[in-house]
């Protein structure tokens, strides 16, 4: 095998590389095509920039595709890269943190898969540390070797000792792409909504024009909204579907392996010890169902997943099954459902927070739409009820080693933390919690590059103190 | 319980002065305000609303933001930790085990290098903190004592 001499990564690279650029200037090509002119040979001008940018891409595609080697020696990943500067960055597999191998329909073309490692340092760098767009599966197996067991160097090891985790069933897989972007297609609904206001609403009347809707027009519009809506949630369940497709979660040795999708193929490998801390969410819907997701919030997390830094570990469990599935490999987890709620006087404080900006916008809509603005009155009692149902959900719990809080955004979060994994603990309290004798506490844990964490609003201050007590205590777990 | 150690009361004048400073850049806006509601005869009232609030936030910028920010301004650094507090609106209280410490950076502007000041930045994995205005000297025997502590408690991220 030629893993020792500098080599280029497969050629359907640039192809690869020039669809993300593509991808990109997409939106402002089609703004060039279609809105930017009125005549004919100015639509000819916006062709050939079109074409001149395209062009581009592809050549800066091409070069760094050639100037780009990577070869392995010394149980390093060595690679040289950058057109007029050369830049030589090597990566030792020991210190590889996490790696995610994905296949994209290109790649799956040809056999090949796409390698992203990371690694702790470089807070300045974002992103991957290394990114092989295209290379054969054999090398991807190699890294992978190496990084599992770096002493074992140059021998390729089957991966031993792999057990089952989890395995997502057609059920499950169904209610997750069901439920899953419902949040969406509710703003989605509502943004159509509020554009055909001013339609069904005389909204322009304000302006001295009148405009009556015809019956007829309206039930055409409405119509045509909840089409639109339609095909939307569709699209989106059927996204959800093919990435969530064969989602399987293994554990070799130290390393947790994810894998999922059906067309475009992704694995994630994160080692047991780089975890954070475990993350639980819960849309309304799925809590009313008794689901959650959970997450794992890592070191080496990878950027790449539209979740941000954290990984699904667990797409869709019930949520009282959670501490059988991964209590036997995250021993020190505690999955609890017991929480300290926060004071009663806390409550108000949620609501009336909710109300700064409810009253104004109701104030507002009585005063320009008249009778119609009683409907921002719903509104109001919609920012309320979510109010106390963030009151409600807040609390946290120390079990030994482990600081647990919940709290809801606009979905529920529970956050199971170590000690030893949290980086600082921050409380502050503004005047008016003060006179209440409340504070906020602040929780900051490392994720991937970054910082995550989270925060619970107006906890008692003796609770507190109890946290930071048990905090700054020093027997370390 | 308040916490042992303040920074140094020469914080005072060099907040004053980069307030002073944060000042005029805005009184130079407020009085391009003047000149152009003059010149163009419009709302003369902004011009009064520009200078109001020009005024309301030197007084908190040169005078009572710097004095409350100093008077809260406490920290400690403990063998197992480091704890600080301040905040002038919202006060804020924040604990860093040694442990958790990445690496420590006295930094120096031009301002603090006039008065001999230093500030202490404690990075963990994660998050970042400062410790304002110090004496130079003390601030370079904390940098120095704060990654001897981390070091002995070393621990993997």
């Amino acid at each position: 095998m030629k893993m020792y001499k500098p080599k280029r990564l497969h050629p359907i690279s640039i192809l690869v590389s020039l669809g993300g650029k593509i991808k990109k200037l997409l939106f402002p090509l089609l703004a060039v095509l279609f809105f930017g002119q009125k005549g004919s040979d100015k639509a000819f001008i916006s062709l050939i920039i079109s074409l001149i940018v395209i062009f581009f891409s592809f050549f800066s595609s091409f070069i760094s595709w050639f100037r780009f080697t990577y070869f392995f020696e010394d149980g390093e990943l060595r690679m040289e890269h950058g057109v007029f500067i050369r830049k030589k960055r090597h990566i030792p597999f020991e210190r590889i943190q996490s790696i995610d191998i994905s296949q994209g329909v290109l790649q799956r073309m040809f056999g090949l898969v796409r390698v992203q490692m990371e690694t702790a340092g470089g807070v300045l760098s974002d992103g991957a540390e290394a990114v092989l767009s295209a290379i054969s599966k054999r090398e991807a197996e190699f890294i992978q070797a190496g990084f599992s067991s770096f002493k074992k160097i140059g021998q390729m090891v089957a991966a031993p000792d792999s057990t089952p985790v989890y395995q997502i069933t057609t059920g499950q897989l169904l209610l997750l792409s069901l439920t899953s972007g419902g949040v969406g297609v509710i703003i989605s609904a509502m943004l159509a909504f509020l554009s055909q206001m001013d339609d069904m609403v005389p909204l322009r009347k304000i302006f001295g024009r009148v405009v009556y809707p015809t019956a007829s027009s309206l039930l055409l519009v409405v119509s045509i909204a909840f089409l639109g809506l339609f095909v939307l949630w569709i699209v989106a369940l059927i996204r959800t579907m093919l990435k969530y497709a064969n989602f399987t979660v293994t554990k070799n040795d130290d390393d947790l392996v994810i894998s999922q999708g059906l067309f475009e193929k992704r694995q994630i490998t994160i080692p047991l010890n780089r975890i954070q801390a475990i993350r639980l969410s819960e849309s309304f819907v799925r809590q009313l169902t008794g689901y959650a997701s959970v997450f794992i919030e890592s070191a080496g997390g990878t950027s790449v997943s539209s979740e941000g830094s954290s990984v699904v570990l667990l797409p869709m469990v019930k949520a009282d099954k959670i501490n059988s599935i991964i209590g036997p490999f995250l021993k020190d987890y505690q999955i609890t459902s017991m929480f300290n709620p926060i004071p009663k006087r806390a409550m108000y404080r949620y609501i009336f927070k909710t109300w700064y900006i409810g009253i104004p916008i109701v104030i507002l809509s009585l005063y320009f739409l008249k009778l119609w603005g009683l409907f921002s009155l719903i509104f109001l009692l919609g920012i309320s009820i979510w109010a106390i149902l963030k009151f409600k959900d807040a609390g946290w719990n120390i079990e030994n080693q482990q600081l647990s809080i919940r709290y809801r955004l606009l979905i529920r979060h529970t956050l199971f933390m170590k000690k030893n994994k949290i980086q600082a603990l921050k409380v502050h309290e503004s005047y008016f919690q003060r006179k209440k004798n409340l504070a906020t506490v602040d929780a900051f844990i490392k994720s991937g590059k970054g910082m995550s964490g989270g925060h619970v609003t107006d906890l008692d201050q003796k609770d507190i103190q109890d946290i930071f007590i048990w905090y700054a205590a020093k027997k370390e777990g | 319980m308040e916490l042992e150690n303040r920074i140094s009361k020469k914080a005072l004048k060099v907040w004053r002065i980069s307030g002073i400073i944060k000042s005029v850049i805005g009184w130079i806006i407020v009085a391009f305000v003047y000149f152009l509601m003059q010149f163009f005869h419009w709302l003369i009232w902004v011009t009064f609303i520009a200078g109001g609030l020009g005024l309301i936030f030197s007084f908190l910028d040169i005078y009572l933001f710097p004095l409350l920010r100093w008077k809260y301004w406490r920290y400690e650094v403990r063998e197992e930790e480091i704890e600080l507090q301040g905040g002038v609106i919202i006060k804020r209280r924040t604990l860093i085990p040694m442990v958790r410490v990445q690496h420590v950076d006295t930094v120096q502007g031009p301002i603090y290098r006039t008065y001999h000041l230093a500030s202490v930045i404690v990075h963990t994995a994660a998050t970042v903190h400062e410790i304002p205005a110090l004496e130079e000297k003390e601030a370079d025997r904390l940098r120095i004592s704060i990654s001897k502590l981390a070091r002995v408690s070393d621990e993997d991220v």
